[in-house]
């Protein structure tokens, strides 16, 4: 019996030590859609508030004004992202997983280096490149170097999806007569939708949060994403929290979105391109 | 029967000989023809990829290397080579007292992180493999983190730590801890502090989320076996536990490292260096004499450093990843 109580005071201790984790992880998202909502003054008063103190929807109102082309762009350097991951992922994953080819030991190794390469390494040197060949300040600039952040982590979680499929299903289409394009396009792709959606949620996510090439890549003054909008708004008006506040709660929602659509996928994911041993 | 026998061996032996002609030749051609047919297209498939590693990471990694012995200006850019500079620009970064004390919070800055972010995210894991109410909740909310834009979690965290009317200040005061609100963020010797904070809190889902996996992956009957034996929950753990799931602890504590020292959106967002480059890391100040001081020679001067100091991990990485490089042959057909 005290057995049995004490086991159960044990479990509800662990809730309220999840509770509290949660509390922490949580908290600063909250402060932002709280704060998006709350009149300069308030936010300059001083004094924190934990609730909602005088609720206004002028910070929204600024920034749909302001930022609402900059949503659109980061939409199209996600879509771009995921699209060219895709593209560029898919066969490789199916080439390194299902063929057998002398370099596969060379291409993987050299996905498993890429992902350390710091971006900060990359920007540089195809700011100068990108300068030369004219691709500074345009959307192929910027999505092939957002690419840096997507391909190497969609090949790898892509390909340990691959293992996972039966061979006989594409050596019974092989038999059929086709092709190996055709059974790649008609056999291996539809089985695989569910690994393609977690790449291509991961790749727009990278192009849809991405910074630091937006602020090498770009020079801030045609092509300009949310997050370089919210960096500039954050340099020129520190004092408008109210509004920054708001563009960081846009900026949220393509996070909140996937972890709504995506919930299943993400967390094996994330694992799965970490450690893929 | 003797004679049938005698037959067959001939013709096989008379196919052997004249290659494609015979029945079983065509079937030797075919196979290797599949077998060519399968390399072509494995080569095909491969292809784009092999570009866009050569386009966006060798291409770099090259030109950066040669950017860094060349006397860069400015005016330079619209060239792609600038003047040789020897080894001018290693000789200024070397000798420059931002370059060395970036080098110096960068190590900081990564061994902090690291610490409290294991110790944490280790203690979530542990957590998350016990059954209790709540629990599958908190494990799929804890990744929020992860998901936001760094930009976002930077602006996040300056608002929160802000001298006066910041939520850290207020609950600080309103507990009593402190009289006087702290200054966070633009005190030079509390700045880092308060980036490691926040960039721990930004990398503890990714160790909950690590560890958590590895933890399930240990069996059961091992976990009764050392009950039975009669070891306490701490013996369990180090002796048991521990040894187990050690090479993914190896390799997140490595991939961690990898994460930490390119960190760059973060701390931009948040300090963007100051004050007085207390919290300038190596990546931003490689972003400094690149894009403000248009110093690109030193700059990627700097990237080399950096660059050398991630690649060191990367014999370690390919050590323990070494089961997925194999795997690679062998399941083939």
């Amino acid at each position: 019996m005290t057995r049995l109580q004490r086991s159960r005071a044990l479990r509800w201790l662990c809730t309220l030590a999840t509770v509290a984790a949660l509390l922490i992880v949580l908290f600063p998202v909250y402060a932002v859609i709280v704060g998006s909502f709350e009149s300069t003054e308030t936010l300059f008063s001083g004094t924190y508030y934990w609730l909602p103190h005088a609720a206004t929807l002028d910070n929204y109102r600024t920034v749909i004004q302001a930022q609402s082309g900059n949503v659109l762009t980061s939409l199209i350097v996600g879509a771009g992202t995921a699209v060219l991951a895709l593209v560029v992922a898919v066969p490789a994953a199916y080439a390194l997983s299902k063929y057998r080819l002398r370099v596969t030991v060379v291409i993987v190794s050299a996905l498993l280096v890429a992902q350390i390469v710091p971006s900060i390494v990359l920007a540089t040197s195809l700011f100068v490149i990108f300068h030369w060949i004219h691709l500074v300040n345009t959307y192929p600039g910027l999505i092939i170097a957002d690419g840096t952040y997507a391909i190497p982590f969609s090949i790898l979680v892509l390909r340990a999806f691959f293992f996972s499929l039966p061979n006989d299903l594409t050596q019974a289409a092989r038999v059929d007569g086709a092709s190996e394009w055709q059974t790649f396009l008609r056999i291996v792709i539809p089985l695989a939708r569910s690994a393609l959606i977690t790449v291509a949620v991961f790749a727009f996510l990278n192009g849809w949060g991405d910074f630091i090439f937006a602020l090498t890549i770009l020079n801030g003054a045609t092509i300009v994403p949310v997050t370089l909008g919210i960096y500039t708004y954050l340099g020129n008006y520190s004092t408008q929290w109210g509004e920054v506040m708001a563009a960081g709660a846009f900026a949220m929602v393509p996070a909140a979105v996937m972890l709504v659509v995506a919930q299943r996928y993400i967390a094996s994911g994330l694992t799965a391109g970490a450690v893929v041993g | 029967m003797n004679a049938v026998t005698g037959a067959s061996s001939q013709s096989v032996g008379a196919g052997q000989r004249s290659g494609g002609a015979h029945p079983s030749g065509v079937r030797k051609d075919r196979w290797f023809t599949l077998r060519r047919r399968q390399q072509v297209a494995g080569w095909l498939f491969l292809t784009p990829a092999i570009l866009y590693l050569l386009f966006a990471f060798a291409l770099p990694i090259v030109y950066n290397v040669m950017l860094s012995f060349e006397q860069t200006s400015p005016a330079t850019l619209a060239d792609i080579t600038a003047p040789f500079a020897g080894l001018g620009n290693y000789r200024f970064i070397l000798d420059d007292p931002t370059t060395r004390t970036a080098i110096v919070h960068t190590f900081e800055f990564t061994v902090g992180s690291l610490f409290g972010q294991f110790i944490i995210g280790f203690s979530l894991a542990l957590l998350f493999t016990l059954r209790f109410p709540g629990k599958t909740l908190g494990r799929s909310l804890i990744i929020i983190p992860w998901l936001l834009p760094l930009i976002v979690t930077g602006l996040i965290f300056r608002f929160l730590f802000q001298l006066e009317g910041g939520a850290v200040n207020q609950l600080l005061m309103d507990v009593g801890l402190v009289h006087q609100p702290i200054d966070w963020l633009d005190n030079p010797h509390l700045a880092l502090l308060t980036v490691i904070i926040a960039n721990i809190w930004l990398g503890v889902p990714f160790f909950t989320l690590l560890l958590y996996s590895a933890l399930q992956d240990v069996p059961v009957q091992v976990k009764e076996a050392a009950l039975i034996d009669g070891a306490g929950a701490w013996q369990r753990l180090r002796l048991v536990i521990v040894p187990i799931i050690l090479p993914v602890i190896e390799v997140t504590l490595l991939l961690g490292f990898v994460f930490t020292v390119k960190v760059f959106d973060l701390v931009i967002a948040l300090t963007g260096g100051g004050p007085a480059n207390t919290t300038q890391l190596i990546t931003t100040w490689s972003y400094n004499l690149s894009f403000q001081q248009f110093s690109f020679g030193e700059g990627a001067a700097l990237n080399n450093v950096l660059l050398v100091l991630a690649m060191i991990c990367a014999p370690v990485y390919l050590f323990l990843s070494r089961g997925s490089l194999r795997s690679s042959s062998g399941a083939g057909r």
